[in-house]
């Protein structure tokens, strides 16, 4: 093996928790190698999403004005959908604008791109067009990747290949992907002007707006978010595959019925559809991360590793996975041979505060798995508010009674207790 | 050791241009550029030459400054330099400029003992570049070309004419513009994009190539350029029996002229 066959890093994917892990190696000296099997970084992406801009900063300070970002998110916004009704709650905080904005929404494919060609200028060999085929095993170590015919050799394997991260697989880390740890995404990127994504969603300038939304997905637990971009906005639903597809509703089916919801119609009306996509999610939390990220030459990052927070009212990924990425070039840049990376690597994630996060939201998806937060919750909401609006001339019912009914029309008291006990365990 | 030149032109991908359906203006603000499909056979022509016997093959391009961005993915396709001339009055060439300057090029960085084009770029296909390529530098032109060898100094081509070949045979030096069918392009592989950042990139200033103001200036100007809508003339045939709605259908094309 001649010297330029050997790396002291190879990273295979060029999504955030890569292009993080590259750009700090190479910044620091490293030699590196990113593999991606997408004819550009973005370009097999379809992610509509935010980023929360600390992630950024850890990485480099000041990095994130570089990036090709979106809109900043002042407007956090939760929806609550009944057939013919909505209850939003409009939260506008504009100093989550100021100074280093909190949150940017993002499109993957610039963003992509552009944070590869940044891990590039700073040394990193990318190499596109790239499908990994095989890992290189010596002694029960990880040395190397095999691609085709070519064999490259490193010190440290990086997987950031992905939610359905076939390397961890190989490496016996994960099993296959089963239907309850992955929410099926779908989305649309509907393109608007700026000055109606503005007017329609109350926006100025280069603010934008984040949007999730319950009781859409028709009893399937999931719910859809809803972000602005410049000269569009990004909508679309994740769900859970397992039981949509004991209903029998074709996942076009339950978007375009979304779509047509006359809370959601007015909001895109004229815009046209640029793109169309389909993507797994991490959903589970920590239940759904592999017992270990690391083998001996090897560490998982990002969707791989399965990091993900799903709160019902946020959705973190981009961040967490950039977070990763940089935990695991913190490892190599620290270790002292190759067998002390994985073991640095999970000492980063807690420094990082990465996987306390990921613990204090561990049980989360048990309350987002409650089938009723997806059907009954929302339909009640709805309900309240049409009890507390609806003027027609008669002598309404007595506000305390009409509350109580309206929750008995939806659930028992037995089913509330046992939601709100499942609700505070899992917190 | 045949010293080989391929050209290339680095191409809007018309996969994202999309057509304005008000007027049929292009959108091509999110449109990726790649390397214009015919010239990757031209690429990969050369490279086989270079693998089977033994050439040394040099690649040159002429375009704005996005042609830059194109540097390495044609390295990984095999050619052991490339030259590159990036000017933004690209924009406005048409093929005779774009033929004047690659051979202005050619002269610096040449002698070659063959110059290898694509039939006609992926964007305009006017297959001028090859032939004008081909009487300024005074050398014999083959067109359609879909096999190519190279014995001693002689170039045996053989070319696609409507419902035969022909084989040529000239004495080289010759400019040769090759059609798709001639072989298939390879993906690159790891080892060939890695050996790409280490390859030579030499950019020449268009002011050094000695051209006049004449020889910079289009003689074809382009006025528009719009999408192609077509009007479906929406015509069912639904006779009971195939038959008469074939009968039917033939007469309808007969009388649209088409057959």
């Amino acid at each position: 093996m001649s010297a330029d066959e050997k790396f002291d890093a190879i990273i295979i994917g060029a999504g955030p928790a890569g292009a993080a892990c590259a750009y700090v190696l190479a910044r620091e000296g490293k030699s590196v190698l990113m593999v991606e099997r997408g004819v550009t970084a973005g370009s097999k992406n379809v992610t509509g999403g935010r980023l929360y801009t600390y992630a950024m900063e850890m990485v480099e300070p000041g990095l994130y004005k570089r990036a090709p970002l979106q809109r900043k998110v002042v407007r956090e916004q939760i929806m609550m959908l009944g057939t013919k009704s909505a209850v939003t709650v409009d939260y506008a905080d504009f100093e989550f604008g100021e100074d280093v904005p909190q949150s940017y929404t993002v499109l993957r494919a610039p963003f992509d791109e552009w944070f590869a060609a940044e891990a590039e200028a700073k040394g990193a060999m990318v190499a596109t067009g790239i499908l990994v085929d095989e890992l290189l095993e010596e002694n029960g170590k990880i040395v190397g990747i095999k691609a085709g015919e070519d064999e490259m050799y490193a010190d440290v394997v990086i997987a950031a290949d992905g939610v359905n991260s076939l390397i961890g697989q190989k490496t016996g880390l994960r099993s296959d992907i089963t239907p309850h740890l992955v929410g099926v995404g779908v989305k649309e990127i509907i393109e608007l002007p700026d000055d109606v994504i503005a007017a329609r969603f109350n926006l100025s300038g280069d603010e934008g707006a984040a949007r999730l939304a319950l009781g859409c997905t028709e009893g399937t637990s999931g719910g859809m978010f809803f972000y602005t971009n410049k000269g569009s906005v990004s909508l679309g639903i994740v769900f859970n595959p397992e039981q949509a597809a004991k209903r029998g509703k074709k996942i076009q089916e339950i978007l375009q019925d979304l779509k047509m919801h006359p809370a959601i119609a007015p909001l895109i009306e004229g815009g046209t559809t640029a793109e169309y996509g389909a993507h797994l999610v991490p959903e589970v939390g920590l239940s759904g991360m592999p017992k270990k990220l690391y083998r001996d030459g090897l560490v998982m990052v990002g969707d791989a590793a399965g990091f993900g927070i799903n709160t019902g009212v946020i959705i973190r990924g981009i961040d967490l996975a950039i977070v990763s990425g940089l935990a695991a070039a913190n490892a190599v840049i620290e270790a002292d041979g190759a067998a002390a990376v994985g073991p640095l690597y999970e000492k980063q994630l807690e420094k990082l505060s990465l996987m306390p996060s990921m613990r204090l939201f561990a049980g989360w998806h048990n309350i987002l798995e409650m089938p009723r937060m997806f059907s009954e919750y929302p339909a009640l909401a709805n309900d309240a508010m049409r009890f507390m609006f609806t003027v027609d001339g008669k002598v309404p019912a007595r506000m305390d009674k009409a509350m109580l009914q309206i929750v008995r029309r939806h659930v028992t008291f037995g089913q509330l207790l046992a939601d709100g006990w499942r609700g505070y365990r899992a917190l | 050791m045949s010293k080989i030149l391929v050209c290339y032109k680095w191409v809007l991908d018309e996969q994202d241009i999309r057509v304005n359906a008000a007027d049929a203006s292009l959108d091509s603000s999110r449109a990726k550029y790649k390397i214009s499909d015919y010239d990757k056979n031209a690429i990969e022509e050369a490279v086989l030459l270079q693998e089977g016997q033994g050439a040394t093959v040099d690649a040159v391009t002429f375009g704005g400054d996005a042609v830059k961005q194109s540097l390495k993915d044609l390295l990984s396709r095999g050619p052991d330099k490339v030259f590159y001339i990036a000017d933004p009055s690209a924009d406005k060439a048409d093929g005779y400029v774009t033929a004047g300057v690659i051979a202005a090029a050619a002269r610096k960085t040449g002698p070659y003992d063959l110059i290898i084009c694509g039939e006609g770029s992926a964007d305009s296909y006017n297959q001028q570049v090859a032939p004008r390529l081909a009487a300024n530098l005074g050398l014999p032109s083959i067109t359609y070309v879909q096999s190519l060898k190279l014995e001693g100094g002689r170039v045996v081509a053989t070319r696609k004419l409507g419902d035969c070949t022909e084989v040529v045979t000239v004495e080289g030096p010759a400019v040769v513009s090759v059609v798709p069918e001639i072989n298939k392009p390879r993906i690159p592989s790891l080892k060939q994009v890695l050996a790409a950042a280490k390859k030579p990139a030499e950019e020449i200033k268009i002011a050094d190539l000695g051209l006049s103001p004449k020889q910079l200036t289009a003689k074809t100007v382009s006025l528009t350029v719009k999408g192609f809508v077509m009007n479906r003339k929406n015509i069912l045939f639904k006779e009971p029996a195939q038959a008469d709605n074939v009968a039917k259908l033939v007469a309808a094309l007969a009388k649209e002229g088409v057959c």
